[in-house]
């Protein structure tokens, strides 16, 4: 059972704010076994290619959090040009645009409105970001395609 | 000190490997020259286990300028035990069995494994070995022999 004694208190806020106020669609829980890994399933959100889904990701808080950034990724496949075949994600709030004034709570608001917002124009993807840009409409049916597949 | 509390902060094995996975993308940036690894097939292997290596044979050995290639199993008790490591290109090393299968006792690696170890230290391992006095002058399979 992991130690909650020696963890940062900002952690531990955090965590618990997330139990206590829910964000809709989305449930995280914590590891038993350590207290800065996260197990998160996101809904597909409504009128999108990922509707119906459940999207598992882990989320795991570095040692130097909150300077550094949480670090992200989906653990079920997605067809999203923003994601690359492993599931990192390709996010500026991951990136250069984090500042410690962020949480949790925003990284998952965030990946949320990515799956709502596809952007093939910054993509960690090509040939996903280039069949977004060349046919949308078969895009999101293989999206769909997958969601149905592995969003389970 | 403030917030610097004992806190070990143990990296999950997921967001280590990735951590890893990263470094042997950049090009090998921040990698020895003489070593390179990858995941075998991003598309289907979601546990990250099956990646593959490569290690350039050291200067002043049997193995001096050879490219030689290893299937690295990175499996579920990774990080807490080493990689299993096989040679793909066939060598001649007291460490190396039969089929290729890197001897992780005799390396050294089983006995010295900690968990902030990596697939990096793993490889380089193997490398150094082959520097070994009765490993320099081992004689080698004909060039581009595999198991």
């Amino acid at each position: 059972m992991a130690d909650a004694s020696s963890l940062p208190r900002r952690i531990l806020k955090e965590a618990q704010r997330l139990q206590q106020e829910p964000i809709p669609g989305i449930a995280v829980e914590v590891s038993e076994t350590n207290l800065r890994h996260f197990f998160v399933v996101v809904e597909g959100p409504r009128g999108t290619a990922y509707e119906g889904g459940k999207f598992k990701l882990e989320l795991f808080l570095p040692a130097d959090y909150p300077m550094a950034p949480p670090e992200v990724f989906f653990r079920t496949k997605i067809y999203h040009p923003n994601t690359d075949k492993i599931g990192r994600i390709c996010l500026d709030v991951l990136k250069d645009k984090w500042s410690p004034a962020l949480q949790i709570r925003t990284i998952l608001l965030s990946v949320q409105a990515l799956m709502s917002a596809p952007n093939p124009d910054d993509p960690l993807r090509e040939n996903v970001a280039e069949h977004w840009k060349t046919d949308e409409h078969g895009a999101l049916q293989t999206a769909r395609e997958w969601t149905a597949k592995y969003a389970k | 000190m403030f917030g610097s509390s004992s806190e070990d902060v143990v990296v999950p094995r997921a967001f280590k490997l990735l951590k890893e996975l990263e470094k042997g993308e950049k090009g090998g940036a921040g990698l020895p020259p003489y070593l390179s690894y990858g995941l075998a097939d991003a598309d289907e292997d979601e546990d990250m286990r099956a990646w593959t290596g490569t290690i350039l044979g050291p200067a002043g050995t049997t193995l001096d300028m050879r490219v030689l290639e290893l299937a690295i199993e990175c499996g579920s008790a990774y990080p807490e035990r080493p990689p299993e490591m096989r040679f793909k290109t066939k060598v001649n090393l007291p460490f190396v069995k039969g089929d290729g299968t890197v001897d992780l006792k005799t390396l050294g690696v089983a006995q010295a494994w900690k968990r902030n170890n990596s697939i990096e230290d793993a490889l380089n391992a193997v490398y150094h070995a082959m520097m070994r006095p009765e490993c320099r002058r081992a004689p080698q399979p004909a060039e581009g022999t595999r198991y």
